[in-house]
């Protein structure tokens, strides 16, 4: 996330290695939203010269302005925050499918992340990651839900649990990724050290998150690597895959393996692993071209 | 266990489970899923002759093959892997009525488990676990490869990654008045399915969350973990005899609540002994069903073949 109206900070954004940059129209501009609004197309394109993808974070207050100003051709998605309802889902995509015609887009080649930030969004998250075939992503805004539940976090006590539960659950029942960090930085972000951050990234992605968005770009490195599959990895899933053969091959599909157990899924599992190592690493090559150029 | 492995169905009666699940599913290679089939009405009286109830694991994508070839008399539950909709489980029942019907198994007997193991089936879950009668227990089994698969996160971490999923999966159940089985959060870290020590924590804590029923393992290093940790121990009905005893001094007091050794008894204390007793008893009761019936299967053996039994 880096915020529009920083032109310092826009400018070095392609360099942290990040697969998504999003200008942010949103918090900590208040006041600068227009001479924000001014300067995101530029942003983007300075954004997008990089591998990463290019978001805008809008503001529901100035939805259309903010709108008008971000759907520029470079711009993969829109960030919308706060979102309580699916009508506001179907409003917006409304306005950028107007927008990506006049601009001469692909229609429907813009794709959404939205935010969740209060109980009625978490209670109303089905109807509303379904509202829209543009929603790509869905996360909570875990600093907004704690001011809409009247919580001052502890970061002892995760008040979380059931809605980050719900967002995994229901994000991948509708095949939309859930995105976010494990608590307590999902509600108290702040820079730490590297394994740290990796640490509780790597929670994350093992309570269903499919990526975090980063508020600094010290985040970035760890993140990348927590949501990369390790060399450890890569070599277990390759014997899994092995031993699995071997037992179908003998007449079972229950084979152990160091004491566990190697079934179908578990199979199905180490396919999934060992296609994501590739990707990971063609994902790398591309980012580090494009920053070499 | 896979119905493939004979030596696995031929000893799974000397292990003292309570119920048996003939596997159709995802232990049995697809090349072998016919011959799987044909297995499981010679492994059903095989599984059940020390006492446990036989249960047989069909395939998500085969379910008429699969039924036609699994409902015989002494099938007690079918289980229906990674359910997502009702009308899936609806399409079970139509066809295990129509089964019972031309194979004169008693109406409504044979029992349908959805299991719950993707995103999607915890969505639709109290549909699901509603869809029929034949579901009467329900809720979190020991597993989680399909699940983990499908949310795509690494098992065997230590903290709790289906807390919300199993949550889900008990209020439905306790919803619908089910019985319902339950997993708290025990840590495994080595992905171990024979560590006896571990599953008795685990079942030890299930017990002590209010769950009676297990989900069973995929190890038979377990099964007497589960069964000794599922059962209320010696401590728990002294103690439950004790609440009773206590509760029995507050009738004709007009009081609620007694304060004693400091500790509040009152009727909700007193459900929860009665419950314990219960429970105890039943226990112990179907200990002995499966003593007799290992005994009787041990004589029947003698007989025919002295040199079998050892």
């Amino acid at each position: 996330m880096v915020p529009a109206a920083d032109a310092n900070k826009v400018a070095q954004a392609r360099r942290h290695n990040a697969d998504a940059i999003t200008l942010d129209l949103e918090d900590g501009v208040a006041g600068g939203n227009a001479h924000a609004r001014d300067g995101v197309k530029d942003a983007i394109a300075l954004s997008g010269r990089g591998a990463a993808e290019v978001f805008v974070c809008v503001n529901k207050s100035s939805l259309h302005a903010d709108l008008e100003a971000s759907v520029w051709p470079g711009v993969r998605g829109i960030m919308l925050p706060h979102v309580e309802s699916a009508a506001e889902v179907t409003d917006a995509s409304d306005i950028v499918a107007r927008l990506e015609r006049a601009r001469g887009l692909d229609p429907g080649s813009l794709s959404f992340i939205v935010l969740l930030g209060s109980a009625r969004g978490v209670w109303g998250m089905r109807a509303i990651i379904t509202a829209s075939a543009r929603i790509s992503q869905v996360g909570l805004d875990e600093g907004d839900l704690a001011r809409d539940l009247g919580i001052d976090p502890a970061p002892e006590y995760d008040p979380f649990v059931y809605a980050r539960g719900h967002l995994a659950v229901e994000a991948t029942a509708a095949k939309v990724g859930a995105i976010g960090m494990a608590y307590p930085l999902s509600a108290l972000p702040r820079e730490m050290p590297e394994p740290d951050i990796h640490s509780l990234a790597t929670k994350a992605r093992n309570l269903g998150m499919k990526g975090v968005i980063c508020p600094y770009a010290s985040w970035v490195a760890p993140v990348n690597a927590a949501f990369t599959p390790t060399a450890e990895l890569v070599a277990w899933n390759k014997r899994v895959r092995e031993a699995f053969a071997a037992g179908v091959a003998a007449g079972t599909a229950a084979v152990p393996l160091d004491g566990k157990m190697i079934d179908v899924p578990v199979d199905e599992w180490a396919i999934v692993v060992l296609a994501m190592a590739e990707a990971c690493a063609i994902r790398d090559a591309e980012k580090r071209a494009a920053l070499s150029r | 266990m896979p119905v493939v492995t004979p030596r696995f169905i031929d000893h799974a009666w000397r292990r003292g489970c309570d119920f048996i699940v003939i596997d159709l599913e995802d232990s049995v290679p697809q090349h072998l899923k016919a011959h799987a089939r044909s297995l499981v009405k010679d492994a059903i009286p095989k599984v059940s002759k020390g006492g446990a109830e036989a249960f047989t694991r069909i395939n998500h994508d085969s379910v008429l093959a699969d039924l036609e070839a699994i409902v015989w008399p002494g099938l007690k539950r079918v289980k229906y892997p990674k359910t997502e909709h009702a009308e899936e489980v609806r399409l079970l029942d139509s066809i295990i009525t129509r089964l019972e019907r031309e194979r004169g198994i008693p109406p409504g007997t044979i029992e349908i488990d959805p299991g719950i193991e993707t995103a999607l089936g915890t969505a639709n879950i109290f549909e699901i676990a509603g869809a029929s009668p034949r579901v009467r227990e329900f809720g979190a089994s020991t597993g989680g490869y399909d699940y983990s698969r499908d949310l795509g996160v690494e098992m065997f971490v230590d903290f709790d990654q289906f807390v919300y999923a199993k949550g889900e999966a008990e209020l439905a159940a306790r919803t619908l008045g089910l019985g319902v089985r339950g997993a708290p959060f025990v840590a495994n870290t080595t992905g171990s399915v024979s560590d006896g020590g571990r599953a008795l924590l685990q079942a030890e804590a299930a017990r002590q969350c209010g769950f009676h029923l297990g989900g069973g393992g995929l190890n038979p290093a377990v099964v007497e973990s589960h069964n000794q940790g599922l059962t209320p121990g010696q401590d728990d009905v002294r103690d439950a005899h004790w609440v009773l005893e206590q509760h029995r001094r507050l009738i004709g007091t007009g009081e609620t609540w007694i304060e004693v050794e400091g500790r509040v008894i009152d009727r909700y204390e007193a459900a929860r002994a009665r419950d314990t007793l219960e429970w105890a008893a039943l226990c112990a009761e179907r200990d002995r069903q499966k003593a007799e019936a290992v005994a009787r299967t041990r004589a029947e053996m003698a007989k025919q073949d002295p040199a079998a039994l050892k």
